[in-house]
């Protein structure tokens, strides 16, 4: 597979959450806004992107036994790294996302990538994975985010963009609406895989 | 065996290298970090008590350490002053006292005569629509204009401010946070400014 | 003693960590399909949550506090999370071979069970004393192994319910935690 199909996977084929059904903690918790989503995405994708490069490199050089344990450490440190910077120069919304940096550590997308891609393939290719399901899963977060702020207040990265006598269904934005606004997003990607089968034959 | 020495070696190598990048991060983003957690937390009640200023008194914060707590530690305090071309007009610093139900934290802005620019407070966990009525402008606004000589205390124990109707303990607790806060302020004045 | 119970009603009920803290949910989807290992993930989830807080609150007071490593917290947590997890299964299963035969599928996918460390990291951040974190833990575990079991039961009846095909799996799964979170809604302002 070349370079490009690499990136370009993580953007529809494999598109985290919603194909490849992992790291569904931070995607239910932190997506009351478009704005939160897209945060906690670009914060993922730079943990994933980082940990990807490194594991790439040290694909060699780590002992099979302990390569869980060496993963943990190179993606923990990003974390820290992340949740440094997001401290001092994005203070609101590391506050916003709260315990949820921290629990980048055990998003199952990025030890997955890790152990899945980064640790059998060259730097090029584990670059370009990493930057599209990081989008993809940017993406994602920022759509459910999007659909559930819209829905649930009535705005749209902080404003206000429905007509006047919208009454805002407020569910949407605490947790049962998390977990029924995935939910039907799934059904949706399975009746779009369903109808690209169904036309290719 | 040699697997073995690999393994550790390996995983020692990682996490050394690992530690030592993190605490290169630390010290690189500390100053900015306790910078943007005052700014959030504190400034609001530093714009709450200090007026006609033209500095970032959150920048040019003073930390003085005043004694040491329980476990020996230096207590360190932050001192945020108020600057006009350059001189200062008025410090403000947090201050506390225990309340009805546990502390209750406020944040005293006085000018460089003693007299009070105004009282905010930062936290509490007074009962709500009682105690925590201490936070209205009706209660703190009272303090404007008072210095140490004035009789800084609850109008029940014969000073001059009205108690929140019903929450004589948490009125108290504010007076007193804000009594000791002046009376620190000769000290505190002294260290700033030199 | 009120304090506790409190604490109890809010992290079993209000608070519940998986239906409304959003904490691990990725072996909850994928383990309730089956009651008997629900009820294995649940156990295995209470040990682990249990011992794992209780671990971290040491380290983060005796070690992290006092060195101003507070920083570390992450990195040290997942750490002992993962060293502990790895204990117990060789422990369990030199010592105790019915447990191992019951939990010992379960612990290695636990390391990665967000809940383990959204509860020792919240231990923290609460503030709680060494006796209190453990009981806070103990009592969220619970819930989340009520929760868990609770869901399980839906979804075996939902396999012999006809269900439009697009919605099979996961959706319906999702959709069906969602009403679950909806139920427990009902528990807010219970405690504050």
């Amino acid at each position: 597979m070349s370079v490009a199909r690499e990136f370009t996977k993580g953007l529809w084929d494999e598109i985290p959450p919603f194909r490849l059904v992992l790291g569904l903690c931070p995607t239910l918790a932190v997506t009351t806004a478009a704005q939160n989503g897209m945060g906690m995405g670009l914060a993922t994708t730079f943990v994933l992107l980082g940990s990807n490069v490194l594991i790439s490199l040290l694909r060699n050089v780590i002992p099979k036994k302990v390569r869980i344990a060496a993963y943990i450490v190179v993606i923990a440190s990003f974390v820290v790294i992340v949740e440094l910077s997001m401290q001092a120069y994005f203070y609101p919304l590391y506050k916003v996302l709260g315990i949820f940096i921290p629990l980048i550590v055990v998003n199952c997308i990025i030890l997955g990538r890790a152990e899945a891609f980064a640790s059998k393939n060259k730097l090029l290719p584990s670059i370009a994975d990493g930057l599209g399901i990081g989008l993809g899963f940017t993406l994602s977060l920022t759509f459910l985010g999007a659909v559930r702020e819209l829905i649930g207040a009535g705005t749209l990265f902080g404003r206000y963009v429905m007509w006047e006598s919208f009454q805002p269904l407020s569910i949407m934005v605490k947790a049962p609406g998390a977990f029924v606004c995935l939910g039907l997003i799934l059904c949706l990607m399975n009746w779009i895989g369903a109808m690209q089968k169904r036309r290719q034959g | 065996m040699r697997d073995l020495i690999k393994m550790v070696v390996v995983l020692t190598v990682i996490c050394a290298c690992s530690a030592l990048v993190l605490s290169f991060a630390n010290q690189a983003t500390r100053e900015q970090r306790e910078y943007q957690v005052l700014k959030y937390v504190k400034e609001p009640s530093i714009k709450a008590v200090l007026t006609g200023y033209d500095n970032d008194p959150i920048k040019d914060r003073v930390t003085l350490k005043m004694g040491t707590d329980k476990k020996g530690k230096p207590i360190r305090k932050n001192i945020f002053p108020a600057k006009k071309g350059g001189k200062v007009i008025a410090l403000a610093y947090g201050s506390a006292a225990t309340g009805y139900h546990g502390l209750i934290e406020v944040m005293v802005g006085i000018d460089i005569n003693g007299k009070i620019t105004g009282v905010s407070i930062m936290t509490h966990t007074e009962t709500p629509g009682l105690g925590a009525r201490v936070v209205e402008p009706a209660f703190t606004g009272q303090f404007k204009g008072l210095v140490l000589s004035d009789a800084l205390k609850v109008k029940k124990d014969g000073g001059k401010i009205d108690s929140v109707s019903g929450a004589t303990f948490s009125s108290r607790g504010v007076v007193t946070a804000v009594r000791q806060a002046l009376e620190s302020f000769s000290k505190i004045k002294k260290e700033v400014i030199s | 003693m009120s304090e506790y119970l409190l604490l109890l009603v809010s992290a079993v009920f209000v608070n519940n960590i998986i239906l409304a803290r959003y904490l691990g949910n990725c072996p909850f989807l994928g383990v309730s399909n089956r009651l008997d290992t629900a009820v294995g993930m649940s156990m295995a989830v209470v040990f682990v949550i249990t011992l794992a807080s209780a671990a971290t609150w040491i380290v983060q007071t005796y070690v992290l506090t006092p060195f101003d490593l507070e920083y570390l917290q992450t990195i040290a947590f997942i750490l002992i999370i993962a060293t502990l997890v790895q204990l117990v299964e060789m422990f369990l299963q030199k010592s105790i071979p019915t447990l191992y035969r019951a939990l010992g599928i379960f612990l290695p996918l636990i390391t990665t069970n967000c809940a383990v460390l959204g509860v020792a990291v919240l231990a923290i951040q609460n503030e709680y004393g060494f006796v209190k974190t453990i009981f806070f833990a103990f009592v969220s575990s619970v819930g989340y192994g009520l929760a868990l079991i609770l869901l399980t039961g839906i979804r075996e009846r939902l396999n012999v319910a006809p269900i439009p095909v697009h919605l099979k799996g996961t959706s319906i799964g999702l959709i069906t935690v969602g009403l679950l979170a909806l139920a427990f809604l009902g528990f807010a302002g219970m405690v504050h």
